[in-house]
C-alpha cells in the first residue's frame, strides 16, 4: 500500500512567533487537518483493493480508489485555501472529483464560473480583499487561453492566484480528437510573460514541493500569479510512490528597505519644503494605511493616493489626490511608494501629437520605493517609460514604510519637528477647499437625465452610509475616490491593473465573496461594456449565494472609443458623428435588468429618472442584506 | 489644473468679445450637442465627465472662447472645422449653453452633505 504522509519537519516550531508568518502557521495547522477521515478511509480501501487496480482499464470492475489527485487535494488543503473556481474541463477531471468527494468540496469549495476568464478575475478581486490567495482549475490549451487576459490584470495588479492547468502530457495516452486538440507542449508558455513562476510536475512529489514553493514565491511581495500544470496521468493514475511527503510552507519575510538607504530618505525628506507622497500599489492592508497616515503626518506632507488601493484615508486633511497636478508642480522631493508609472507621474503627453509636458520641476528630487525591479520581464510593457530616481530602493513598500517614519523621526530637530506642525492648518484648509470644490462639480447636472455619474455615486453612498461597506471596483468612476469618506483598507479595491475591459463584474463577485463572512456590505458600479463580457459571472453570484449590490453604470457604449474615433475624425478632417459607429451599445440596447433577472438574480431598471435611483437602491439592498446579489440598471451619462 | 489653465485662457480671450455671440437655436443646438458627441466628453448638460480631461462647459463661457476652442483646440480636444461644424451650428450650440438651467449649489443637496 503507498500512502501520503506529512514531512518530519512539520514538528519544526518559531513560525507563529512572527507575524509575517502568521499565514504559514494556519497553513501549517491545515496540514493536520488535510489528513482528513477522508483520506484514512480511502487509505483503508485502498488497502483491500485487488493489486490490479487501475491496471486493466477494459475492465468493467476495476476501480481506482486512490488517485494521484487525491494526494494534490492533500497538497491544496495544506495551503489553506478556501475555493477554487473554475469552468469544468476533462483535463482536470480527476482533480474536480476528488474536490468534491475525497476532499468534501470544503477548503477548497469548488466555485462554478461560466468563463475562465470569469474564475480567474474572481481569484483577482478575492485576492485583493481576502488577503490571501484563491485557486483557480482551467484546461491547459482552451481554459487557459480564455484566462490569460485576466491573468494578466492580476500580474499587473500584483494580486496573487494559485493557477492550475490540467494537460495531457503523454501523447501515446491522450483520447483521439478534442483531447489532442486540447493538450499542449508547454501551456505554460502563453502565459509566461506575466506569470510570476511555473511548472509542470512530472510525479506527485513533483507536484507537491513545486505547489508549495509556487504558493510561497506567490506571497512573498511583489505578489502575482503563479501557475502549475497538472498531467491528466499524474491525476488519474493510482498512487504509486512511497513516502510521499507535503512540504511545510513558510512564508518569506517581505524585504525591507536598507537601513543606509531608509536614512538618506529621511533626510530629503525632513529638508525638503514642498515634499508630496505619491502611493501606488502601495499598501496590502489596514496595517499599511495606518503606517502611511503616521509617515505624512510626522512630515505633515500631502499624499496623493493613485487610487489602485484604498493607501490613505480619503477623510485625512493630508490626502490631497484631487490636487495631483499642483503638488506636483510644486514639490521639491517627491516620495513614490509602489508607483507603476513613475515617469507618467512627473511628465504628461498629448494625444495625438505625442508632444511632452514636464508637470514637475526639473531638479525635483525623487525617491522611489518599489519592488518592480524584482518583477521585469520585457515582453509585456506594463513597466512604463523609464523614469530615473535620485534614491532608488528595491523594497517592499509597505513593510519599509513604517521604518521610514523612525528615520524620520531621528532626523527631525524639535525646530524643525514644530516648523512642520506649523503647516497643518494650512493642509487643513486646502483638504477642505478640495471636497468643496469636488462637491460643486458634482452638483453640475444634478436633474440630468441620463443620470450624471457624481449624482450615481452619491445616491449609492446615501443608500450605505450607514453600512460597513466596500466598493469593490472603485476605478470606473472618479467620484466615489473623490467623495466618499474612506478610512479602511477595505472600503475601496482598486480595478483591474491592466485595464483589461471584463474584469469588473467577476473582480467585484470576488470581492463579495471575501467579503461575505466579514459582514462587510459590498456595492460596485458595474460598467456596461464590463458585464457584456461575461454575464455568467451573475448566475455564479446567485448560484454561490454571494451577495453584492450592482450598480449599473450604464452608458449604453465603450465610450472610450467614441472620444478616440473623435479625435480620428477631428484629426482626418471627417465627419465626427460617426463616432458611435462600433462604439456605442444601441438598436437594440442591453436591458440588464432582465439579463439579471435571468441569471436568478434581482434585476430592475433601466432607470433614467435621478430621482428614481434612491428607492430602487433601497428595494436593492434589502436583497443584498438577505444575503444574495442584486443588480439596478441606471441610465448614465457617457462620464 | 491643465483644463482649468485652458478655461481661463479662453475666458480671458472671449471676454471683450462676448457681445458677438449671434442669435441661435439652443433646441437645434441640444441636438447637435448630442450628434457631435460632444457629450462624451462635456455631458449632456455641460456638466463635464468624471475625469479631469472632461471639463465642464462653465456657465458665461465667452463666445470668442467658444469658437476658438472648437475650431483650434488646446489640448486634447478634436478640431470642429467649419466644413463639418458650420458657424450657425456653433451659434446654436452656444444658444443652448445658455439655455441649461443652472445647477443647484451643492450645500442645498441633502446626497452632497455627506460629504
Amino acid at each position: 500500500m503507498t500512502k501520503a504522509r506529512k514531512s518530519t519537519q512539520d514538528d519544526d516550531s518559531g513560525l507563529d512567533r512572527r507575524k509575517f508568518l502568521k499565514g504559514a502557521a494556519a497553513a501549517g495547522a491545515a496540514t493536520a487537518a488535510a489528513m482528513t477521515a477522508a483520506t484514512k478511509v480511502a487509505q483503508a480501501a485502498e488497502a483491500k483493493a485487488p493489486k490490479t487496480e487501475g491496471a486493466a482499464n477494459m475492465r468493467g470492475d476495476a476501480f481506482i480508489s486512490r488517485p494521484g489527485s487525491d494526494f494534490m487535494v492533500d497538497v491544496i488543503k495544506t495551503l489553506n485555501i478556501d475555493y477554487v473556481a473554475s469552468n469544468p474541463a476533462s483535463s482536470f477531471r480527476s482533480l474536480h472529483e476528488s474536490i468534491v468527494n475525497y476532499g468534501g468540496n470544503k477548503k477548497p469549495e469548488f466555485l462554478t464560473c461560466m468563463h475562465e476568464e470569469s474564475s480567474v478575475a474572481i481569484a483577482h478581486g478575492y485576492a485583493k480583499a481576502a488577503g490571501k490567495p484563491m485557486a483557480v482549475l482551467c484546461h491547459s490549451s482552451v481554459g487557459l487561453q480564455h484566462a490569460s487576459m485576466a491573468i494578466y490584470n492580476a500580474w499587473v495588479d500584483r494580486a496573487p492566484i494559485l493557477m492550475f492547468a490540467g494537460n495531457g502530457v503523454d501523447a501515446a495516452k491522450r483520447r483521439p480528437g478534442v483531447e489532442w486538440t486540447h493538450c499542449v507542449q508547454d501551456p505554460a508558455a502563453m502565459v509566461r510573460d506575466f506569470v510570476k513562476w511555473d511548472d509542470q510536475p512530472g510525479s506527485l512529489q513533483h507536484f507537491a514541493e513545486s505547489t508549495v514553493r509556487a504558493y510561497r514565491m506567490m506571497m512573498s511581495p511583489p505578489q502575482d500569479p503563479v501557475l502549475i500544470t497538472l498531467d491528466i496521468d499524474l491525476q488519474e493514475s493510482p498512487i504509486e510512490e512511497e513516502k510521499l511527503t507535503i512540504p511545510k510552507l513558510s512564508l518569506s519575510a517581505p524585504p525591507q528597505a536598507d537601513e543606509r538607504a531608509l536614512r538618506e530618505a529621511a533626510k530629503m525628506l525632513t529638508g525638503a519644503s514642498n515634499p508630496v507622497i505619491i502611493a501606488d500599489r502601495c499598501v496590502r492592508s489596514q496595517e499599511g494605511v495606518d503606517a502611511l497616515v503616521k509617515l505624512a503626518e510626522t512630515l505633515q506632507c500631502p499624499v496623493v493616493c493613485n487610487g489602485s488601493r484604498m493607501n490613505f484615508p480619503g477623510t485625512h486633511y493630508l490626502n490631497l489626490s484631487e490636487s495631483r497636478a499642483g503638488l506636483v508642480r510644486e514639490a521639491d522631493v517627491i516620495l513614490m511608494l509602489e508607483v507603476q508609472d513613475p515617469w507618467g507621474s512627473l511628465q504628461s503627453m498629448g494625444d495625438p501629437w505625442k508632444d511632452v509636458r514636464r508637470v514637475a520641476k526639473q531638479n525635483v528630487k525623487l525617491i522611489h520605493i518599489t519592488l518592480a525591479d524584482f518583477l521585469m520581464k520585457s515582453n509585456y510593457q506594463d513597466f512604463q517609460r523609464f523614469q530615473p530616481a535620485d534614491l532608488a530602493i528595491s523594497a517592499d513598500a509597505q513593510t519599509s514604510i513604517a521604518p521610514l517614519t523612525e528615520a524620520v523621526k531621528r532626523e527631525l530637530s524639535g525646530t524643525r519637528s514644530a516648523e512642520l506642525s506649523g503647516k497643518a492648518d494650512a493642509m487643513k484648509k486646502r483638504h477642505r477647499d478640495m471636497v468643496e470644490r469636488m462637491k460643486t462639480a458634482a452638483a453640475l447636472g444634478w436633474e440630468a437625465s441620463p443620470v450624471s455619474t457624481a449624482r450615481l455615486s452619491a445616491e449609492l453612498y446615501n443608500a450605505i452610509k450607514g453600512e460597513n461597506w466596500a466598493l469593490a471596483v472603485s476605478d470606473r468612476i472618479a467620484w466615489p475616490k473623490r467623495l466618499w469618506p474612506t478610512s479602511q483598507y477595505h472600503q475601496m479595491m482598486g480595478g483591474s491593473g491592466a485595464a483589461g475591459v471584463g474584469y469588473s463584474a467577476p473582480g467585484a463577485v470576488g470581492v463579495a465573496l471575501a467579503n461575505r463572512d466579514k459582514g462587510i456590505l459590498t456595492v460596485t458600479l458595474q460598467p456596461d461594456g464590463d458585464l457584456c463580457y461575461a454575464p455568467g459571472v451573475l448566475w455564479t453570484a446567485a448560484h454561490h449565494k454571494i451577495p453584492i449590490l450592482f450598480l449599473m453604470f450604464n452608458n449604453r457604449g465603450y465610450v472610450q472609443e467614441v472620444m478616440h474615433l473623435q479625435r480620428m475624425a477631428g484629426l482626418h478632417r471627417r465627419d465626427p458623428k460617426t463616432a458611435k459607429v462600433g462604439t456605442m451599445i444601441y438598436d437594440p440596447e442591453v436591458d440588464f435588468g432582465k439579463l439579471a433577472q435571468a441569471f436568478g438574480v434581482y434585476g430592475e431598471g433601466p432607470i433614467s429618472d435621478p430621482n428614481a435611483v434612491g428607492p430602487a437602491l433601497a428595494r436593492a439592498l434589502k436583497v443584498v442584506k438577505s444575503g444574495a446579489p442584486a443588480l439596478v440598471d441606471v441610465v448614465c451619462q457617457l462620464r | 489644473m491643465r483644463i482649468a489653465l485652458v478655461l481661463a485662457a479662453s475666458l480671458c480671450a472671449g471676454a471683450a468679445f462676448a457681445q458677438d455671440a449671434p442669435k441661435g437655436s439652443a433646441e437645434r443646438g441640444k441636438k447637435l450637442f448630442a450628434e457631435l458627441n460632444c457629450i462624451s466628453c462635456h455631458g449632456t448638460h455641460a456638466q463635464g465627465g468624471g475625469r479631469n480631461s472632461e471639463p465642464p462647459i462653465p456657465a458665461g463661457y465667452p463666445w470668442q472662447g467658444f469658437v476658438n476652442q472648437l475650431r483650434k483646440p488646446r489640448l486634447d480636444m478634436p478640431p470642429y472645422e467649419e466644413k463639418l461644424v458650420s458657424a450657425q451650428d456653433v451659434a446654436d450650440m452656444f444658444a443652448y449653453f445658455g439655455s441649461i438651467k443652472a445647477a443647484p449649489a451643492a450645500k442645498d443637496i441633502p446626497q452632497l452633505r455627506n460629504f
